[in-house]
């Protein structure tokens, strides 16, 4: 075969349109152009929130779409559908995860948390990579803001429904006054939660783990010293628990690790206090519970009774705490 | 009037020059983004050099700036010498590089802005798409006739895949930009994806790709004084890579919602791939066999050398990527960050420097001012772009399996803090190239010693020609 111009050009052109026509006008005619049972209309404010979205680069950090290997972050579990897409120009599902997959993220975080998340990443997530975005004013802070709450169409509605509940009973509490909210809070932990001890020794080697979960997920509200006195107390309300206050709210006067458990792992929805159940395993939540309990009340139920068979592992340790009540500290 | 634009070589000299200054702001862009990745507030809350805003800087001016500018720098200067002519408009190629390169100008200058689209290597503004569709339609004009005033009859391959590329592209890039819809330039829905990834894969498999194969298939039968290996081969490589590259960007999406068969296509495509790269690469070692010192004591044919070296690693680790049990791992990584690195900077990025460093001379007239400095470039990004592909593809790997293994994405982080950081500093070992490189042009420009114009004169390919005639 002799290539010739005609040849080059005409044969180039044939083949390549043919490629052309099966990888991207068969299916570009062949898609259904559907919405999803989750799909819903962005209002202007969502819309103008997508737009700074586009604009400032996030989807290089973020993708948008939940695949069936995903396992631990957001909207695992539901997986991404074409009709999620619709009407959406651009839909940017994304390339690459420096931060997690933001497609239903929708309500897994309160406003006044992405408030201060945009300004500052590492106000919530000391360990985050992603830019600060204050520059970019309180206007579009709040449309972006409005963008990621719609984040997951209905199935995030349903989600910030929730949240806006939670939000106003929980604000409603901490205008009672330090001990009425504390009350408040432990209220909404089931009852067989509250008598519970930390069934984990404070080791000073589980003390030195539950440090290092408080740094990389706690710090940033609840502050070095555990009194709620962290960078992202001035975006948050109600704002983040002083911890120091609950050496007089143990429950029976020496409970307290049950609650913190119990907490972590489920977050205090509408607060800016996140689930944790995702992220840290049960040991990493135990940890840091003692870390708080030790650090913060001077004060430990780890391994009080009830007790059932101590795991294998675990050393001889004896807790020396005693409890505010024992050393005639009152309520 | 513009007298300097009617010289002989003058549009190819321009853009290679350009390349070459494209390199060092695209390659610095790419420092003020790594620096981020290592330390987040290291600039906080300073929205002209916010992440977000500079990645598509670093991304479209390493893509678009240095790597293409400098192959179609080569393109135009192979295509005519090849074909015993002088390009047909010399003023037509400098209207084609002010097209260019205001696109390309425009990165720097618009995006700290917070002014682009977000879809990945399309984040040029409308009427900057416009001057680089501009920019490919004068240079299939300028080429096509190029070709229609040939003294040379027979169509050495070089040329089959410089047409190739923009004729390719002048679809692509329509498509993959949406240019029918300049309101957004994307589609409503998921299909834009779909027709973004055909144009994100195209840009690099139908653009960079036939160019720098062009260029291998010049550079290396003329430093080694060889003949082709073999003709039929060089057509089943060519025909094999339209239809097989242009089928499979669905592989960067293969794990969105797209229909099943088209996830099939694409995988199968991205397999079938190996076969146009094995083919060339056959043709082009086979062609310099036993003459490898040669190739290696040549600074240009060093570069065009190392580049297929890349070529080999980045396409048998792209098909391995398409295949969806190593997709579940390496997807959303910096596996494929790793990836695109070595296909655009060592794959395409070297031929091109290759080429460059072969064609500069014959362009300008002049001999190179220094083949040590040429060396030392080589060096440097050769260091830079190993450590940057072993560290990459192993923060990859941790992120990856990582997630498998139920870590969130925020977990796995501060594991990736001492990768993020070795790969800024071995940035900086590719920025020093890029700088050793304008450095060696300017000065080549300034104070190289005049060619005999035997030299320029001389047939570029006979021996090259030779193995046409066989079968």
């Amino acid at each position: 075969m002799k290539m010739t111009p005609a040849l080059l050009i005409i044969g180039g052109l044939l083949v390549f349109w043919s490629a052309v026509y099966v990888s991207v006008i068969l299916p570009w005619e062949t898609m259904p152009d559907d919405k999803s049972a989750a799909w819903m209309k962005w209002t202007p404010d969502e819309a103008a929130g997508h737009d700074l979205y586009i604009r400032n680069g996030c989807s290089y950090c973020h993708s948008q779409f939940v695949r069936a290997v995903d396992w631990a972050d957001a909207g695992a579990g539901r997986l991404a559908e074409r009709g999620d897409y619709y009407e959406q120009e651009p839909a940017i599902l994304g390339t690459e995860r420096v931060g997690p997959d933001l497609s239903q993220e929708g309500g897994e975080h309160s406003d006044d948390w992405q408030r201060a998340h945009f300004i500052n990443p590492r106000n919530t997530r000391p360990m985050s990579l992603m830019p600060s975005w204050e520059f970019l004013g309180d206007e579009k802070i709040r449309q972006l803001t409005a963008y990621v709450r719609s984040l997951g169409g209905k199935t995030a509605a349903y989600r910030v429904a929730r949240q806006d509940k939670w939000h106003a009973a929980a604000t409603a509490a901490w205008k009672l006054g330090v001990d009425k909210n504390v009350d408040w809070l432990h209220e909404q932990v089931p009852a067989v939660w509250r008598p519970m001890p930390n069934p984990y020794p404070a080791t000073e080697a589980a003390l030195q783990r539950g440090e290092k979960t408080y740094q990389t997920f706690c710090i940033g509200c609840h502050g070095p010293m555990g009194d709620g006195q962290g960078p992202a107390m001035h975006y948050l309300e109600p704002p983040p628990l002083n911890f120091t206050v609950l050496r007089r709210h143990l429950v029976d006067g020496k409970y307290i690790g049950g609650i913190f458990y119990y907490q972590v792992m489920n977050g205090i929805t509408g607060t800016g206090m996140p689930y944790f159940k995702r992220e840290l395993e049960s040991e990493k939540i135990w940890d840091v519970s003692n870390y708080i309990e030790v650090r913060f009340l001077g004060y430990t139920d780890a391994t009080l009774s009830p007790q059932g068979i101590p795991a294998a592992y675990e050393p001889a340790w004896e807790n020396t705490f005693k409890p505010p009540s024992a050393t005639g500290e009152s309520k | 009037m513009l007298k300097f634009a009617s010289k002989p070589q003058s549009a190819a000299l321009a853009f290679l020059v350009a390349g070459s200054a494209w390199f060092l702001i695209g390659t610095l862009y790419g420092l003020v983004a790594a620096l981020h990745l290592m330390a987040p507030e290291l600039y906080n809350n300073i929205s002209w050099l916010n992440f977000g805003r500079m990645r598509p800087i670093h991304v479209n001016t390493v893509l678009f700036g240095f790597v293409a500018t400098t192959l179609v720098g080569c393109a135009i200067y192979y295509v005519p010498a090849l074909l015993r002519t002088r390009l047909w408009s010399e003023r037509l190629g400098w209207f084609s590089w002010l097209c260019w390169n205001a696109a390309v100008l425009s990165g720097p200058t618009v995006f700290p802005f917070g002014l682009q689209q977000n879809r990945e290597y399309t984040e040029y503004l409308y009427p900057f798409k416009v001057l680089i569709m501009l920019a490919i339609l004068t240079l299939i004009v300028n080429l096509t006739l190029t070709i229609a005033g040939r003294k040379e009859k027979t169509l050495y391959v070089s040329v089959w895949y410089a047409v190739g590329a923009l004729i390719w592209t002048a679809g692509v890039y329509p498509i993959g930009n949406v240019m029918w819809r300049p309101q957004t330039q994307a589609l409503p829905g998921l299909v834009d994806s779909i027709l973004l990834w055909f144009y994100g894969h195209n840009m690099v498999g139908l653009l960079l790709t036939p160019l720098a194969i062009g260029i291998a298939y010049f550079v290396l039968p003329r430093v080694t004084r060889a003949p082709l290996y073999s003709h039929r081969l060089s057509l089943v490589g060519f025909w094999a890579l339209v239809a097989t590259y242009t089928q499979i960007g669905g592989h960067h999406i293969l794990q969105a919602p797209i229909p099943n068969w088209l996830r099939t296509v694409t995988v199968v495509g991205s397999i079938m791939m190996i076969l146009p790269v094995f083919v060339v690469l056959a043709n082009l070692w086979l062609t310099t066999r036993g003459r490898g010192m040669k190739l290696w004591g040549d600074p240009a044919g060093r570069f065009v050398l190392a580049g297929t070296m890349w070529y080999l690693l980045v396409c048998l680790q792209g098909p391995l990527q398409s295949l969806p049990s190593v997709q579940a791992v390496t997807h959303f990584t910096n596996w494929v960050i790793g990836h695109s690195h070595i296909a655009v900077l060592g794959f395409a990025g070297f031929i091109a420097l290759g080429g460059m460093w072969h064609m500069l001379p014959l362009v300008c007239g002049r001999k190179l001012y220094s083949a040590r400095l040429v060396n030392l470039q080589f060096g440097l990004l050769l260091f830079g772009l190993v450590g940057f592909f072993a560290v990459l593809t192993t923060a990859g790997l941790i992120q990856g399996h990582a997630w498998a293994t139920g870590e969130t994405v925020y977990v796995v982080l501060p594991s990736l803090n001492v990768y993020m950081a070795l790969r800024a500093m071995l940035g900086l070992f590719i920025i020093a190239g890029a700088a050793v490189g304008l450095y060696n042009v300017v000065m080549t420009l300034r104070h190289g010693e005049p060619l005999e114009p035997a030299a320029l004169e001389a047939e570029p390919l006979d021996a090259a020609r030779a193995g046409e005639v066989s079968p």
